[in-house]
């Protein structure tokens, strides 16, 4: 797992989980609390209807018993119980006057029966005005219901009194209608629905859920998952003893529905806001914390893919743990440095051994490779290179000739003439030394010095046959360096020539097998001493840094050979020299 | 109608006849509310509606109509009170639609009224009036109970079983009586010459009275204005 990826889930994932779960309870507590505080005033509200119901009420009962002192109508009574002639003009007297207090009342139906509740008269609004009832079919309570025709009467009764006593009541009755109260109400027979205002629910559901509810008391119901609350409506009513029941029912949750609605789908927004928000908090700081890391990874990954060693600048905006962590690399890294130039440095050292041991298989090329690598760094820095290419220079001088060490000495050493297969196998010291240090890390560099120092500008060199400037700058200058030496040195077969032969043969040679500008260098180095002061400058550095290998140097391989005592010239070298016989 | 019969009553007499005082009774408002209760059938009475949203009639020629016109104490030379020269006929108050008809009648001291119930319903006719109380009890349709007046005064008279039935009768000490037609004329005949205290009587304006001197001969004119009555408990002011 990356280290953003932990960063990131372990700042995200609690706090996003945390986030959720508080804003669900803050959203559950608001809903709840909105929930519970309409609930409330709509139950306020609908006693407060309920109250101003049962007023009403009360204030009308008050008026029916005003009217039940009606002296017409008590003596209207009186002529109906003791009239024995006439019964019918009576009886019309008596509906007569109802007739007529219940067009006044605006009622619907009025009735009057005598002290053992049996009716005496009883009138019903018509179209147009009142009829009598057939009083077989009137069997009302006291208070409450009455149905005729098909129509449900909403009923009171008052006693009319004479002198304290009982003598008749007054039954006043107004066609129900649901609608009438202020507030959603219900009325139920023997628990069975007779009317409702709402049409939003069966009546079925209605009549399961005001079941348990108990007569005269509040009771709160769930129907469809909504509260209902329902009050006992009216006063008189519920002690009807009839079977009716008359109760309000209303939905509380109703009113907060919408509210609901929308505090949940603001809560919804918010949340997702928030954790949009947090998310990319967590992603920004994630990238903050884990950025200067990936960059440290990505410069470490980049040294172990190209196997260096480089020294991390600190930068300014660094944190102080990467910039200790830099810091600790850097050191570790200079220390890898350190300890692999020192190995470079040993194995350099001890490759140089081996050249010097080669030169010193053969007294006459002793010291060889010391020279041609003082005469290249001599070339080298006529020509302006780099230091660093100088350094590579040296040390790629001192090994270049390093794969004679696979050359058996018979060929090596041989003071005739080489035959063919002898010269092919000369040849290949190139490709041997190459193969030699390719398995050293460290020795890089030097393998073109190693394997390209015969190749020819105009391309008849060996291994590759290279032309001009296909040939890296280093193999020419080694390869002139080379010659050089080569020319000036003794051989057992010949004395080497002098300075100025072999300079002119070089010049020729310029253009055809040497780079013109490296001969050109070599040839500058020349005038004033140059390369002689560079030489012995070099020579005296040499005899300290390869004391190993002094005691076998001549003392005058410094450079000037000296051409009068030599023996001739008697075979060819692979060194490409233009006079030579064998030129390859 | 009763005037009339007053009127032709009187021909019998003319020796003895004077002027006549004509007048006109002037009323600029309405003086009383009335509801009517339109009848939807026999066994059925119709919804009570105020007069005035039925009626087309001028409101105030209904106040003017019952306004009773008399002569107060006994003219010189003719017949008192008690001792009318000519019975009137019996007149009658009837009793329809749970109304009184008519509800104002004006007659001589001695006169005997009747009560006939029209109606299918029993009524319970009675007075409390200071002048007669009577109460004839109930009685159904197709029967009449009479009641005679001796003493001039108003006599109010109502029904038990019907609070809302109302009706006067005017009993006067003489025969020099009549009503207010609709357009508020009146006349009195045959006035001996003499001075007298003529009265207006409306119900709800009350009485007034206006003295007036009769000649040997020519007519007198004599006219009212009943103003309403500004406030509950205020006195009307007569004009003199």
């Amino acid at each position: 797992m990356r280290f953003a990826t932990r960063t990131f889930l372990s700042s995200f994932v609690p706090i996003a989980i945390l986030l959720a779960v508080s804003f669900w309870v803050v959203r559950a507590s608001v809903i709840s609390t909105v929930r519970d505080g309409l609930r409330t005033s709509v139950r306020d509200n609908q006693v407060a209807l309920t109250r101003e119901q049962q007023r009403t009420e009360a204030g009308n009962q008050k008026l029916l018993e005003g009217i039940a002192e009606n002296s017409a109508l008590k003596a209207g009574l009186q002529l109906l119980i003791t009239e024995r002639s006439a019964r019918d003009e009576a009886r019309n007297t008596v509906q007569d006057q109802i007739s007529e207090i219940g067009d006044s009342l605006h009622a619907d139906f009025i009735m009057v029966s005598d002290a053992n509740a049996l009716p005496l008269a009883a009138m019903v609004r018509d179209a147009g005005g009142f009829a009598p009832v057939d009083l077989r079919r009137v069997h009302l309570p006291h208070q409450g219901f009455f149905t005729a025709d098909d129509r449900l009467y909403d009923v009171a009764s008052v006693p009319i009194l004479e002198a304290g006593t009982q003598v008749a009541s007054l039954t006043v009755g107004s066609r129900f209608d649901i609608t009438r109260f202020g507030t959603s109400a219900v009325l139920l027979r023997d628990g069975s629905l007779i009317a409702a205002q709402t049409r939003d629910l069966a009546p079925a559901q209605i009549e399961k859920a005001l079941a348990v509810c108990p007569a005269a008391a509040d009771c709160e119901v769930n129907i469809q998952d909504q509260r209902y609350l329902s009050l006992p409506l009216g006063m008189n009513r519920g002690a009807g003893g009839d079977g009716y029941t008359l109760r309000t029912l209303q939905n509380v949750d109703a009113a907060s529905a919408p509210l609901q609605a929308v505090l949940r789908r603001q809560f919804l927004v918010a949340g997702l806001v928030a954790l949009a928000a947090m998310l990319a908090i967590s992603a920004l700081s994630t990238r903050a914390i884990a950025r200067p890391l990936a960059d440290l990874a990505e410069r470490l990954r980049a040294c172990a893919t190209a196997g260096e060693f480089p020294e991390f600048p600190e930068r300014p905006g660094d944190l102080r743990e990467i910039r200790d962590l830099m810091h600790g690399f850097n050191q570790a890294a200079k220390a890898v440095r350190e300890s692999r130039e020192n190995l470079t440095q040993a194995y350099v050292q001890f490759v140089g051994s081996l050249a010097q041991a080669l030169d010193a298989r053969d007294a006459y090329t002793a010291g060889h490779s010391q020279r041609v690598s003082e005469y290249s760094c001599a070339i080298a820095k006529v020509m302006r290179l780099p230091d660093a290419d100088i350094e590579n220079i040296r040390v790629g001088a001192l090994l270049h000739d390093i794969g004679k060490i696979g050359i058996s000495d018979l060929v090596l050493q041989k003071p005739e003439r080489l035959s063919p297969e002898e010269e092919q196998l000369i040849r290949r010291h190139p490709v041997i030394g190459k193969r030699i240090l390719a398995n050293v890390q460290g020795l890089e560099s030097y393998l073109n010095i190693v394997e390209l120092h015969h190749e020819n500008w105009n391309g008849t060199g060996y291994p590759q046959g290279l032309k001009e400037t296909d040939i890296p700058l280093q193999a020419r200058i080694v390869k002139v360096a080379d010659a050089y030496d080569a020319m000036t040195s003794d051989r057992p077969y010949r004395r080497g020539m002098p300075h100025t032969k072999a300079l002119s043969i070089l010049s020729d040679a310029a253009g055809i097998e040497m780079d013109a500008a490296v001969v050109q260098a070599f040839a500058a180095l020349d005038h004033g001493g140059k390369l002689r002061a560079a030489v012995d400058a070099t020579g005296s550095l040499r005899n300290l840094t390869l004391a190993v290998s002094t005691a076998t140097v001549k003392p005058h391989e410094a450079g000037e050979p000296e051409p009068a005592n030599r023996p001739a010239q008697t075979r060819t070298e692979s060194h490409g020299l233009p006079s030579g016989k064998g030129t390859a | 109608m009763w005037s009339k019969l007053v009127g032709s009553s009187l021909l019998g007499v003319a020796l003895l006849a004077g002027a006549d005082i004509r007048g006109t009774i002037t009323i600029d408002r309405k003086l009383t509310h009335r509801n009517v209760t339109a009848s939807a059938g026999i066994y059925q009475r119709g919804i009570s509606v105020p007069l005035e949203t039925e009626a087309d009639d001028d409101p105030v020629a209904f106040e003017r109509s019952h306004v009773a016109v008399y002569i107060e104490g006994n003219p010189s030379g003719s017949g008192g009170a008690s001792q009318p020269l000519i019975p009137p006929a019996q007149p009658a108050i009837e009793q329809r639609d749970r109304r009184f008809f008519p509800d104002l009648i004006v007659i001589p001291a001695g006169s005997t009224v009747s009560f006939p119930n029209f109606d299918p319903i029993f009524h319970n006719v009675f007075s409390l009036s200071k002048a007669k109380s009577f109460d004839l009890g109930n009685y159904p349709k197709g029967q009449t109970r009479t009641v005679s007046f001796a003493a001039p005064g108003v006599i109010a008279v109502y029904c038990h079983l019907h609070s809302n039935m109302s009706a006067t009768i005017m009993v006067t000490p003489n025969r020099w009586a009549t009503r207010a037609d609709v357009t508020g004329a009146f006349t009195l005949k045959d006035v001996p010459a003499g001075t007298y205290t003529v009265v207006a009587w409306h119900k709800a304006a009350g009485t007034f009275r206006r003295t007036i001197t009769i000649g040997e001969s020519g007519d007198a004119q004599l006219n009212f204005t009943l103003p309403f009555l500004e406030a509950f408990g205020t006195k009307p002011i007569a004009h003199r």
